[in-house]
């Protein structure tokens, strides 16, 4: 998993846009999934996700995150598969049915996350973090000590996931054998918590040092030399993150399938 | 034994971070890796406990294909000590760390208790001290003592002594260097020249996924051509002995020129004033007030 969430440069036009319109658009885009119930305009969603990806060459990423996010939200539409009796029934339950729309409504839950979650992952993707962190310092005026609470947090997740496969490289030389089933895996994995809690400690507390000697306390809003003006682009991207979100309230009001 | 033949590695597929590499380590022998950073050396030793299989090429443990052993199975032949112990440390007592590799392994090994009681007395361990409090040098310290307490015939140790003090130092290997007297073979990576030449009988230097040289430790230290294509400085002693025996052909024939340790060195000199003291002039130096006038 090397490079998880980690910047990956390039010369796109959603590379060059500002870090907090990108960041505004991902979230109405998000917040669009989450107002409507139409599979077309999911869909649609979807294809646009995609073909942003594939605009600053992250498709591959994109199907990645898509992938993994399929996955997780696949306990959560076998739930809606298994708790919303409608349409004509398929299968009985003793509490119930599994029915045609129950089918739509696990299809609709998996949809719905992925093309929720592809347009946030994306944004990590294509700006740098302290682009984004500084610029929401700027622009929306967040303290610099959240931002910065912030980028350490994403900046630490490789960092661990690099120790934990150090640390399980480790106990496999001793003979552990993390090969076999899931729940051994976990079983054995939880001991290895010990090593990872004290090594994240100990980083966390360098880079707390670290930041403070460089004098992290007397940073203000004006300290960052980088300035992060609005374009043309931006504000015409947000306005079609707009509509879409518009778009998608109304697919409530007007029917669409 | 230990056989490398034509061996190709790379983590993501794509890049080869070794190249062909070749060498064979016979039962109880102590061979040094040496070279530069990101030369290739850990990825080495990945691949002679099967952590990294090659992608190109046969390592061979005992005759047998890694790539038909699991890395648990190897654990039992190979003991891999790593260069941070903070990794490999995970449980909540000196005493239990030592008995993990047995349980780990699943090794039903009747004298178990009796050996780590051994290990605690021989390094004065605590044997209830929490791990992760002890100091750096007692830490590696226990790291070591939790893989040779497993008695495999191969350990492999990765920079073993990097981040210690002297006084560590020498107590790490000097309890390798007992092992391998007892048979075991060694195999480190190390980037002290003077622990390498104080304690290997046998040096690898590696560049960029190639192996430049391989051969006794003092040929290679000795070879001009490797320490400039490997980077590498020899031990203070080789250096000042190769240095002198430049300046003059009578030290280049005298046994200065050949001294590897401290003890040699002293004994060459003392026997190079005594046999030139009384002479008059010195002919080493070629002038009157040359070492031995
Ligand atoms: N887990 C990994 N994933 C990808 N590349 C790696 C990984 N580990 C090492 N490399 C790369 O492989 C090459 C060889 O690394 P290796 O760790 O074997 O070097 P080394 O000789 O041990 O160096 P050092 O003296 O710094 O420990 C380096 O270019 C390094 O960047
Ligand atoms: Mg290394």
């Amino acid at each position: 998993m090397k490079g998880f969430l980690e910047y990956v440069p390039g010369d796109s036009v959603l590379h060059r846009m500002n870090p907090v319109a990108k960041l505004v658009c991902a979230l109405f885009i998000s917040v669009a999934c989450f107002c409507t119930s139409s599979f077309m305009l999911l869909a649609l969603i979807l294809i646009i996700d995609f073909a942003l990806a594939a605009s600053c060459k992250m498709t591959r990423q994109a199907a990645q995150l898509a992938k993994a996010v399929a996955i997780f939200s696949v306990v959560l539409a076998v739930i809606a598969l298994l708790t919303t009796p409608v349409g004509t029934e398929l299968v009985q339950l003793p509490w119930g049915y599994i029915g045609t729309g129950s089918i739509a409504a696990a299809a609709l839950v998996l949809m719905r996350l992925v093309a929720c979650a592809v347009p946030l992952f994306l944004v990590m993707y294509i700006t740098k973090l302290n682009d984004l962190a500084n610029s929401m310092v700027k622009i929306l005026h967040v303290p610099y000590k959240y931002a910065f609470t912030f980028t350490s947090a994403v900046h630490f997740i490789p960092v661990f996931m690099n120790d934990m496969a150090g640390i399980m490289e480790a106990q496999t030389a001793r003979g552990v054998e993390f090969d076999g089933g899931f729940a051994k895996k976990v079983r054995l994995m939880v001991p290895l918590c010990v090593p990872l809690l004290v090594s994240s400690v100990r980083k966390t507390n360098s880079a707390a040092i670290a930041a403070e000697v460089r004098g992290f306390n007397v940073r203000t809003r004006q300290s960052g030399f980088k300035a992060y003006p609005f374009s043309a682009r931006d504000v015409v991207a947000l306005l079609a993150c707009v509509c879409i979100l518009a778009l998608a309230i109304a697919t409530n009001y007007v029917p669409i399938p | 034994m230990i056989e490398f033949r034509d061996v190709s590695a790379s983590y993501d597929g794509e890049l080869a971070v070794l190249d062909r590499v070749s060498f064979t380590i016979p039962n109880g022998d102590f061979v040094a890796f040496v070279g530069t950073n990101g030369a290739g050396k850990s990825t080495t030793m990945r691949l002679i406990n099967g952590l990294l299989k090659p992608t190109a090429g046969d390592v061979l443990i005992d005759g047998v294909s890694t790539a038909n052993l699991r890395t648990s199975e190897l654990a039992a032949k190979v003991g891999f000590l790593f260069q941070n112990p903070d990794r490999q440390i995970c449980c909540n007592t000196v005493r239990e760390e030592l008995m993990f590799g047995f349980k780990a392994q699943g090794r039903e090994c009747a004298d178990a208790e009796g050996r780590v009681d051994a290990m605690i007395e021989r390094f004065g361990f605590d044997p209830d001290a929490e791990p992760f409090l002890l100091n750096r040098g007692t830490r590696q310290l226990l790291a070591l003592a939790s893989i040779i307490v497993l008695e495999t015939p191969v350990i492999v140790l990765d920079e073993p002594t990097t981040g210690l003090d002297f006084r560590e130092c020498s107590k790490v290997m000097e309890i390798i260097a007992g092992l391998n007297v007892r048979g075991t073979t060694v195999i480190m990576v190390c980037h002290d020249m003077e622990v390498t030449a104080d304690y290997a009988k046998r040096v690898i230097a590696m560049t960029e996924g190639h192996v430049v040289d391989d051969g006794p430790t003092f040929e290679v230290l000795r070879n001009p051509n490797t320490l400039q294509r490997a980077h590498l400085l020899p031990s203070q002693i080789v250096d000042i002995s190769m240095r002198l025996g430049d300046v003059a052909p009578a030290i280049a024939s005298s046994s200065i020129a050949r001294a590897n340790s401290l003890d040699q060195m002293s004994t060459a000199i003392y026997e190079f004033i005594s046999s030139h003291a009384g002479t008059g002039a010195s002919p080493a130096l070629g002038s009157d007030e040359g070492l031995g006038a």
